[in-house]
């Protein structure tokens, strides 16, 4: 098979990637060894974060935002994005601090999309949150989509747009050879111009076939989810300084995070949970909401992530090798990123050029520290 | 209809279903004190809102959640009555609102 | 902390055998059971039935009561109404008991997770007073509860028997609708001669069979295109036979057709499965001891292919033996020497076992919707129709139709839904079950409030106990 570009994995990085590729009339392969938001793309807790973000990642998270705004409309297919706002609970003083401090560095670089809420706004916006917390701060473009749809709905509108997804096909081997990249899957050989690296918790392997070294690593965050339980929260919820993530979805049932990482063997494909510390989760959670302490986990999980020493993405193009291009390793707060980085990497591919400073996410960033 | 062919035993206790006190034998199950009782709906279905009643009677469908004594999400046939169990049909769907904060 | 030798999941008859067996060859063990007494759902209450006379339920029933009796009365840990939610290939065991989460470790376990009936997506199977032929034998093992003027409606043995209790207890029935295509009898008969082999449980299945016939009860054979009427609730039951269409008025109805292995167990394992093509259905893949894809697992009974009540006490005291061998209780020479009657017992069973799986092979109408409407996902009330609409936008993988559409993401965790969205695909595709698959199952095996997750309780062997 041949075509302009071959995007190496269906994760929603590669989906838009594909979609905006496209739109704008590139022959496009997407290459999936598994099938369409496998892995964390589809299996994530549906963050839709622009909240706490790194300085160097705002830029694009906040554009990034206003895509998932009208996305449903602009793919033709429902990503069960709600716009609910996030609030990250202070429980004291000092958490306070670390807020007013956050809140002084970003109004020097002019974003003014986090604002800080008092008790009593806090306990208007959580009815239900344990009287003790003191405050917090919201972000109120922010909300959650449904992410398997989500990145679905990418790939469905690539496809409409002419995009191929192969699913289902393993990359053996990865080779330049004149102006092509000859591509060996598992049963077919592709051919292409350009390949982009979106390969998640795979993406150094990929990475390490187009000629540039990364130092990637990969772990499983744990996610619990109820079932559906009377609506009593609308807003995401997140805590200054606690492990405390969670949200109440439409339908009901209630996903809860937190960060807490199990056993990630990418070697067997396998993830295993550390119940201890979702016990601690449960507690946590209990502990700002009285009201969970009768939820009941229906299903927990873990998917693999591909993080970064310093949890920010590899954005931008290869270093050796010509008409090769990354996005990979979002550290486990990627999915958010999706709709942007699409856009991104179809202007690298078509234009070689971003509207967004990447610096910060050049691949050689490490090559010359000592890890 | 269901009826009972139980062997008359009086070890009796009290519970409530929807708030109307009935008469069970200890240890029976829930699901089985409801049903005798004229009690067959046990849950509303999450989405549509239609009534659910025990379909496998045997732990596997989880078509008879329903509330007791508060807690959401108990199955009527697995768990046995004790006396002055308040047991009320599960209303939960995919748009209820909560009405306290549990505390 | 210290560690048993083997916990037993599930207090059924394979359970239980195993049980005997490890017990008297020394080794410590530990029983889970999520029911207050044993027993299993073939025995359940066998020992101390609600009935006035539990013999009416038959011979098969009450000798349950015996095995029971040994069971409780040999040197193990039995743990009652313990709710496993989770078990992990490293020999440790989640459960909630009483509001906690308890914790114990062993060196190998045996899973015996039994069999349940294998759902029957007709319309209006989701109504109020649709249950199951099971749940009508559970009702009256462990509650004396009956339905009165129900109909009954499906295939196989399970069904001729409550019928044939319903009947001898004086509860009046409406009709038995039988499903049995009329060409399984034509496919089945080559199989017979070797069954014949098998003469008592032949007959024992004839004896119900006419006993029903005698009844006076009207039966309707080779019933096809079931529906379930009713608006709210069962009204009765519509079907066609003999050419015409018949309406039952009831306000129960239980169905029935066949049963299969409770996978959720095995399958939250990431146990290797292989698809049963005479049964049709999924089953753990074991060797003649029952051990599974990792050696010190192992899973006995119906929970690893359904092959009866008799074929689970065996299955049951064979896994011991190999797990006594496994803990250096048993040399293989003693291993053989012991297994050997009931390998060859289990052996001699199986020609009937084929041909009973043959007879009542469920058709494809009854095990696959065909109404778009009818619902397939009971908890999360996804039809037919929808999960056609998830499978055309792409999602051709069970764990990928689950997340687009949510079918099996309900309190059921996909155990009523799971083989209908995996047969469907199948057709769909045009590919065999194994290049399909099935949902991929996760911890906790059933819902646990944030409550009893945070609290943890490790349970010691008895050995540390005493110390």
């Amino acid at each position: 098979m041949k075509a302009d570009v071959l995007i190496i994995g269906g994760g929603i990085q590669g989906c838009a990637t594909a979609y905006h590729l496209a739109r704008q009339g590139a022959s496009v392969i997407v290459l999936e060894k598994d099938y369409v938001a496998r892995h964390a793309s589809g299996v994530n807790a549906g963050g839709v974060r622009l909240l706490g973000r790194d300085m160097a990642e705002v830029a694009l998270s906040k554009a990034s935002m206003e895509m998932w705004q009208t996305l449903s409309d602009e793919l033709g297919h429902d990503t069960g994005f709600r716009r609910q706002g996030l609030v990250n609970i202070a429980v004291d003083e000092t958490d306070l601090n670390t807020l007013r401090a956050r809140e002084a560095k970003m109004r020097a670089t002019g974003y003014t999309h986090e604002r800080i809420i008092d008790r009593g706004e806090l306990r208007e916006r959580l009815p239900h949150v344990n009287p003790n917390c003191v405050g917090g701060v919201i972000s109120e473009l922010d909300g959650y989509a449904i992410p398997y749809q989500s990145t679905n709905a990418f790939r469905l509108a690539a496809e409409r747009h002419g995009a191929r997804i192969v699913e289902g096909e393993e990359l053996l081997s990865l080779r330049r050879v004149g102006c092509s990249w000859l591509a060996q899957g598992s049963s077919t050989r592709f051919e292409a111009d350009t390949v982009v690296n979106c390969a998640g918790a795979w993406a150094d392997r990929i990475a390490l076939m187009i000629g540039d070294n990364v130092p990637l690593s990969h772990a499983a965050p744990m996610l619990m989810i109820t079932a559906r339980m009377p609506h009593f929260v609308k807003p995401v919820v997140g805590a200054v300084s606690r492990q405390l993530s969670f949200k109440q979805f439409q339908n009901g049932t209630v996903l809860i995070g937190g960060g807490a990482k199990g056993f990630a063997d990418r070697a067997a494909g396998s993830t295993r949970l550390d119940y201890a510390k979702l016990a601690d989760a449960a507690r946590t959670t209990a502990e700002f909401f009285p009201i969970m302490r009768r939820a009941a986990i229906n299903r927990m999980w873990a998917g693999f992530e591909a993080y970064m020493p310093d949890n920010l993405p590899v954005i931008g193009p290869a270093v050796n090798a010509p008409r090769a291009f990354h996005a990979f390793g979002f550290s486990a707060h990627g999915f958010q990123m999706g709709p942007v980085v699409g856009q991104v990497m179809a202007d690298l591919v078509l234009t070689g050029r971003s509207q967004f400073p990447l610096g910060p996410f050049r691949i050689d960033r490490y090559d010359r520290k000592v890890l | 209809m269901f009826q009972s062919l139980r062997k008359p035993e009086r070890d009796r206790v009290t519970i409530t279903v929807n708030g109307h006190p009935i008469e069970a034998i200890a240890g029976q199950s829930v699901w089985s004190a409801m049903a005798l009782n004229g009690q067959t709906i046990t849950r509303r279905a999450a989405l549509s809102g239609e009534d659910r009643s025990a379909y496998c009677a045997m732990g596997v469908c989880f078509e008879c959640l329903v509330e007791i004594d508060g807690l959401p999400n108990q199955q009527a046939c697995l768990r046995r009555v004790t006396e002055g169990m308040a047991v009320t049909t599960q209303e939960i769907t995919e748009t209820t609102e909560a009405t306290n904060a549990g505390l | 902390m210290q560690a048993f030798d083997c916990a037993i999941i599930g207090a059924g008859p394979a359970g239980m055998s195993a049980a005997i067996t490890l017990a008297k060859s020394g080794a410590c063990v530990a029983v889970l059971d999520q029911a207050s007494r044993a027993g299993g759902q073939i025995y359940r209450a066998s020992a101390d039935s609600p009935l006035p006379d539990a013999h009416v339920l038959g011979a098969d029933y009450t000798d349950g009561a015996t095995l029971i009796a040994e069971f409780e009365r040999v040197d193990i840990t039995h743990i009652t109404q313990a709710d496993v939610w989770h078990i992990g290939d490293d020999g440790r065991i989640l459960f909630s008991h009483f509001g906690d989460t308890r914790e114990l470790h062993c060196r190998e376990m045996l899973l015996c997770p039994g069999a349940m009936e294998r759902p029957m997506p007709i319309p209006g199977w989701t109504l109020p007073g649709v249950m199951t032929a099971g749940a009508a034998q559970v009702m009256l093992k462990s509650d004396a509860m009956v339905a009165k003027g129900a109909v009954f409606a499906g295939s196989g043995p399970l069904l001729y028997l409550i019928v044939a209790q319903y009947l001898r207890l004086g509860v009046p029935v409406a009709a038995m609708v039988d499903t049995t295509p009329r060409q399984n009898y034509l496919a089945a008969a080559p199989l017979l001669p070797r069954a014949m082999r098998n003469l008592p449980m032949l007959k024992k299945g004839l004896d119900l069979l006419r006993e029903i016939r005698a009844s006076g009860v009207p039966v309707y054979r080779g019933a096809t295109d079931l529906q379930v009427l009713g608006d709210t609730r069962a009204q009765g039951l519509r079907f066609t036979s003999a050419s015409r269409s018949h309406d039952i008025a009831a306000d129960t109805v239980f169905l029935h057709h066949g049963v299969q292995p409770n996978l959720n167990m095995t399958r939250a394992m990431d146990l290797t499965h292989r698809w049963n093509a005479d049964q049709l259905c999924w089953q753990v893949d074991t060797d003649a001891f029952g051990q599974s894809s990792v050696p010190h697992v192992a899973v006995a009974g119906d929970g690893a292919g359904i092959i009866g009540a008799d074929g689970a006490r065996m299955a049951g005291r064979l896994a011991a033996l190999n797990i006594l061998h496994r803990l250096d209780l048993l040399p293989q020479e003693g291993l053989d020497r012991a297994a050997a009657p009931d390998l060859a017992a289990l052996a001699a069973m199986s020609p009937f076992r084929a041909f009973i799986d043959r007879l009542y092979r469920p058709s494809d109408a009854l095990r696959l919707p065909r109404d778009p409407d009818t619902l397939v996902c009971r908890c999360e009330e996804q039809t037919l129709a929808q999960l056609r609409t998830g499978f055309e936008q792409g999602a051709r993988d069970p764990n990928a139709l689950k997340m687009l559409t949510r079918c099996g993401m309900g309190p059921c965790q996909g155990r009523q839904c799971g083989h209908i969205v995996a047969g469907l695909l199948s057709d769909w595709r045009n590919e065999p079950p194994e290049t399909v698959g099935y949902y991929r199952l996760r911890s906790p095996q059933r819902l646990l409030t944030l409550d009893e997750l945070s609290r943890f309780h490790a349970i010691p062997a008895p050995t540390e106990a005493t110390e």
